[in-house]
């Protein structure tokens, strides 16, 4: 495993200290004695042949296609380099349909992260480590400059054409390299805007070339990032990303391949009822809608996501087996049911209705939703993401709407003195039932992150007095009659506005309990309880002072890092200061430059981790985050909680369940955690 | 009687058409379209949307020109029978609608009947028996089905549904239909799941209808025919169902109208909670997300149904009420 490169290897030392920090954590609460929050485990990927199973099993239904001669062998259909895993617990059996509940058409994220293995390399249960996947192996050459990918010999896909490199260079000339499919190159693949090749070695080889060193490009190969994906997420919904594609297959839909060329493209398209090839396109290679799409992953639909449920089966492809040589999945298939409140799905699955959910539970609901253990058959596991904060109070540095606020927003001692008025131990009790650690906005102690001892507390404790005195040093000492602070400009109250959104946390309910801490110091603040989209189009406009969000996946700062730094622009949340990220993104030409020599310091340490190898990067990777934090452009609550996707209720019939899974974005919760193992005991 | 229908008929495709052209606008209102949605969406989890691919969906849509351009080509095709594409659902919009109609228009139906089961007999008896106990208890009862938000009683009955007797959480059909093709296991099994959904939506009507049907009843009561029929000799309860009980019927018929369109949108929130397969959630989740084709066709056959509801009271009334009749003449 060539990319075991000393970053993964501390993220793995990193985990065990997890371990020993949560429970400290949790003491405080009654929680803490419960049991809920289990031990990191996975699955174990056999990687010497001499040990792999000689003989092959498979699911009864594909036996009888084989009997039937519709289905080639099971040994003819398994690749050469087989995917050997030993499950977490034992040898499961074939059977049963895995019910669990998804909220519509949008809610493809639900089943994409089941079939998260379908991408070349895929993180361990740690979140940490890689492992293979598609890929065997990888490498990246000394000077940083070619990344090559060994792909598994004998790959299928699910109707049975072989995978090789030849559907990853399909993918970058006629898909990514087509301006009416991606109109703008990734960063993921142009380091400093110079954009790279893929190049095909052999049929099992895939180089990446760049023109200047890109170390980087390790982590972003094994994160879910636009290159790294895979198939199911990234070509979902009108996405075109994700590295390969079913070139068999996705050809006759391109005017490049199509007989009669664009004309002919066209008017299939217009014939099959959709504006032009590309609707059409963007329909035939979206898993979750086409039925007929060739893919990798455990599972293909059979019923697409835009009806009343979603349903899908088992690849009789699949390129894994456990120790014993039974083809992967266990499960037949998977069958979500279409929930049209969040409430309902939470009451579904405490009614035992669902077998293993964990995405769209409420947090507030865990004490109900323990009471219902007994009577639903089902297990809750409480598992603990490892980003800082569940709630950031973004202050936007480019706001200009308003000069007397902006200025505020804009003075150190202002954010500081914000977040020393905030009583986190009070917010942690009444939304996060005390499960939340509280302090800025760092990731977890363990990662390699973490900018050091200290960096927790900095700025981020609970100090009323020491606020006071910063908010009367800076020049808001005069007060109004209400005890609130008053602008410089016309003696008015100072009013700040924070916009919430009332998404995956109650955070408009949060930010009332914020403005409550801030009254305390004489500081009036409104919040706006907007809706999402909204919200958004605002923030794009530059139009908000303080707008609540989660950092949830920061931990991994340079694959995600648009809520830990401005470098991003609208669309892309940019909160922290849209037109800093816009010009930081045009390279200067668009967008307002910052004055803050603070942020364009953070700027030129972003801009050169790319090049940096693993060490260079994580040292880089925590000045950025002590300069965040002793500025405080987000004021950070509490974090590394159960709140999204943690409170996982299982059904006792289901085998092979990790006690705990790894909550994050690039794990892919609960993909991470390879479904395809798991099992119906009876 | 011709000349009067026709003239309904005119008026109420001018009536559907000012509709459309209203919720057009109304759809359009809030900034943003669909793409700003479908990209918020995106990044929630976890995929960047660059303004470039922004565009490109917008011009994929037809987003990137004019409402009124937008509108008139969404009417022509209307007018052709083609409704459109769902941009949420990427299927047809007729499609998406369809599943849900059938469903929509049977728990509509349960519920009208479920609503005059108990209104009528309810209003009749407090009008006759006015100021006895059972109508103060029944007057109370209406009451507080009127003031308790229905989607709240919901959520009670639910809970209550789930923690003694084990019911199902929502929903129209147990787990294992949910997929089966139509059987008649699949009819019972609807049949079992209705009353819960028809009995809720029915309750906030009731007290409505039971409140005017007594008034009504009461000053029929109280008209000179009443005392000569009874004068005449005739049995009491021939008295009062023959003649003033048909005339306090108008009501009931006059608000046939709105009783199509009410189950389909104002339901929606209670829809929501009890996870009916109608098209009320569908109405919501595509203003949300300014879906337009689909919010603009679900309006619009929501003005259709109001349209062709008043129309159906509008006969009715002619039927059970001979004044209205010779009104027209006259």
């Amino acid at each position: 495993m060539a990319i075991g490169s000393q970053f993964l290897a501390r993220l793995v030392l990193g985990s065990a200290l997890v371990t020993g920090i949560v429970p400290a954590a949790l003491a405080q609460s009654s929680l803490g004695q419960s049991g809920l929050v289990g031990q990191p485990e996975g699955i174990t990927i056999i990687a010497d042949p001499a040990q792999w199973p000689k003989s092959f099993n498979e699911a009864p239904q594909l036996a009888e296609l084989v009997k039937q001669g519709k289905l080639p062998a099971v040994k003819d259909r398994l690749p050469q380099d087989l995917m050997v895993i030993k499950p977490v617990k034992e040898i499961g059996k074939y059977g049963g349909v895995w019910r669990r509940g998804f909220t519509g058409p949008g809610d493809n994220e639900n089943g994409n992260r089941i079939n998260a293995s379908d991408r070349p390399i895929l993180v361990d249960h740690t979140g940490a480590s890689p492992n293979p996947s598609l890929a065997k192996a990888w490498k990246m050459s000394d000077d940083g400059k070619t990344f090559t990918l060994n792909l598994r010999r004998g790959l299928r896909w699910s109707d049975g054409a072989p995978m090789t490199a030849n559907d990853f260079v399909f993918w970058f000339e006629d898909i990514y390299g087509n301006k009416d499919i991606v109109p703008t190159p990734i960063s993921d693949l142009s380091p400093q805007g110079k954009p790279g090749r893929m190049v095909k070695v052999d049929d099992y080889t895939v180089n990446f070339e760049f023109d200047v060193p890109f170390f980087l490009f390790e982590d972003l190969m094994a994160g879910d990032t636009l290159i790294g994906g895979g198939q199911a997420v990234r070509q979902s919904d009108k996405r075109s990303h994700g590295g390969y594609a079913p070139a068999h297959y996705l050809k006759q839909f391109l005017p490049k391949y199509a007989p009669g060329g664009l004309d002919g493209a066209n008017a299939a398209a217009k014939a099959e009822g959709y504006d032009n090839w590309v609707a059409r396109l963007h329909f035939k290679k979206d898993w979750s809608l086409n039925p007929e799409l060739p893919v990798l992953g455990p599972f293909k639909t059979t019923q697409a996501i835009n009806k009343a449920t979603w349903v899908m089966e088992r690849n009789p492809y699949y390129w894994a087996v456990d120790t014993a040589g039974n083809q992967l999945p266990y499960m037949d298939g998977v069958v979500m049911t279409l929930a049209e409140n969040l409430e309902v799905l939470n009451l579904r699955a405490m009614a035992g209705e669902y077998d293993l959910q964990e995405r769209h539970i409420d947090i507030g609901k865990l004490p109900v939703i323990l009471e219902n253990q007994t009577r639903g058959k089902y297990k809750v596991h409480l598992d603990l993401a490892s980003n800082g904060s569940d709630a950031v109070y973004y202050l936007n540095q480019s706001y200009d709407a308003d000069p007397e606020v902006a200025k505020w927003l804009r003075n150190v001692d202002f954010r500081r003195a914000l977040s020393l008025a905030l009583d986190r131990k009070q917010l942690n009790e009444a939304f996060w039932l005390g499960v939340a650690v509280p302090g800025s906005a760092a990731p977890g102690e363990s990662l390699p992150y973490f900018p050091g001892p200290g960096w927790r507390e900095k700025w981020s404790t609970f100090d009323q007095k020491m606020a006071n005195e910063m908010l009367d040093k800076i020049g808001l000492s005069k007060k109004d009659a209400q005890g609130f602070r008053v602008r410089t400009d016309n003696g008015q109250r100072l009013r700040l506005q924070i916009q919430a959104v009332q998404a995956f946390l109650p955070w408009p309910k949060i930010s009332e309990m914020v403005a409550d801490q801030w009254g305390k110091v004489g500081i009036q603040a409104d919040v706006r309880d907007t809706e999402r989209t909204l919200a958004m189009t605002r923030s794009g406009n530059n139009e908000h002072q303080i707008m609540v969000w989660t950092n949830g996946g920061t931990e991994l700062l340079y694959l995600f890092p648009r809520h830990a730094i401005p470098v991003e622009a609208h669309p892309s949340e940019a909160f922290m200061g849209p037109e800093h990220g816009k010009w930081f993104v045009s390279g200067g030409t668009q967008g307002k430059k910052p004055e803050d020599p603070e942020i364009l310091k953070i700027f030129d340490l972003f801009r050169s981790a790319a090049g940096q190898k693993t060490d260079g990067r994580i040292k880089t990777a925590q000045e950025i985050w002590k300069i965040v934090i002793d500025q405080q452009y987000g004021i950070a609550t509490v974090g590394q909680s159960s709140a999204l996707m943690g409170v996982r209720l299982v059904s006792n019939r289901l085998g092979n369940i990790p006690s705990r899974n790894c909550i994050a974005q690039h794990c892919r919760t609960p993909g991470g955690a390879h479904p395809e193992t798991w099992f119906y005991k009876n | 009687m011709v000349t009067y229908i026709l003239q309904r008929l005119g008026l109420a495709l001018l009536t559907i058409l000012a509709i459309s052209v209203v919720s057009f606008v109304i759809i359009q209102l809030p900034p943003g379209d669909f793409v700003d949605t479908y990209i918020t969406n995106l990044a929630a989890s976890g995929s960047a949307v660059r303004a470039e691919e922004a565009a490109a969906l917008r011009i994929q849509y037809g987003l990137d020109q004019p409402i009124w351009v937008q509108y008139w080509k969404w009417l022509s095709r209307v007018a052709t029978g083609d409704f459109g594409m769902s941009m949420e659902w990427g299927r047809p919009v007729l499609e998406v609608i369809g599943d849900r109609l059938w469903l929509t228009i049977v728990i509509s139906i349960a519920a009208i009947l479920v609503t005059w089961g108990i209104a009528l007999p309810i209003g009749i008896y407090s009008a006759v028996r006015q100021y006895s106990i059972p109508d103060y208890v029944f007057t109370l009862i209406g009451f507080v089905g009127l003031a308790v938000p229905n989607f709240l009683l919901a959520l009670i009955i639910m809970y209550f549904g789930f923690k003694l007797f084990d019911l199902n959480i929502g929903g129209l059909f147990s787990a294992e239909y949910q997929l089966a093709p139509w059987s008649w296991g699949k009819i019972w099994d609807l049949t079992k799941h209705l009353p819960l959904p028809a009995v809720i939506l029915a309750l906030a009507g009731t007290a409505q209808l039971i409140r005017i049907m007594r008034a009504n009843l009461l000053d029929e009561l109280r008209r000179p025919y009443v005392t000569t029929a009874r004068a005449r000799g005739l049995p009491e309860w021939r008295v009062i169902m023959k003649y003033p009980v048909r005339a306090a019927l108008n009501p009931f018929a006059s608000t046939i109208g709105y009783l199509l369109p009410f189950v389909v949108s104002g339901s929606i929130v209670v829809s929501l909670v009890l996870s009916l397969p109608t098209v009320g959630p569908l109405l919501l989740r595509s203003l949300i997300a300014q879906d337009m084709f689909l919010a603009g066709t679900i309006v619009l056959l929501l003005g259709v149904l109001t349209v062709i509801g008043t129309f159906i009271s509008d006969l009715i009334l002619m039927w059970i009420d001979p004044r209205i009749r010779a009104g027209m003449h006259g």
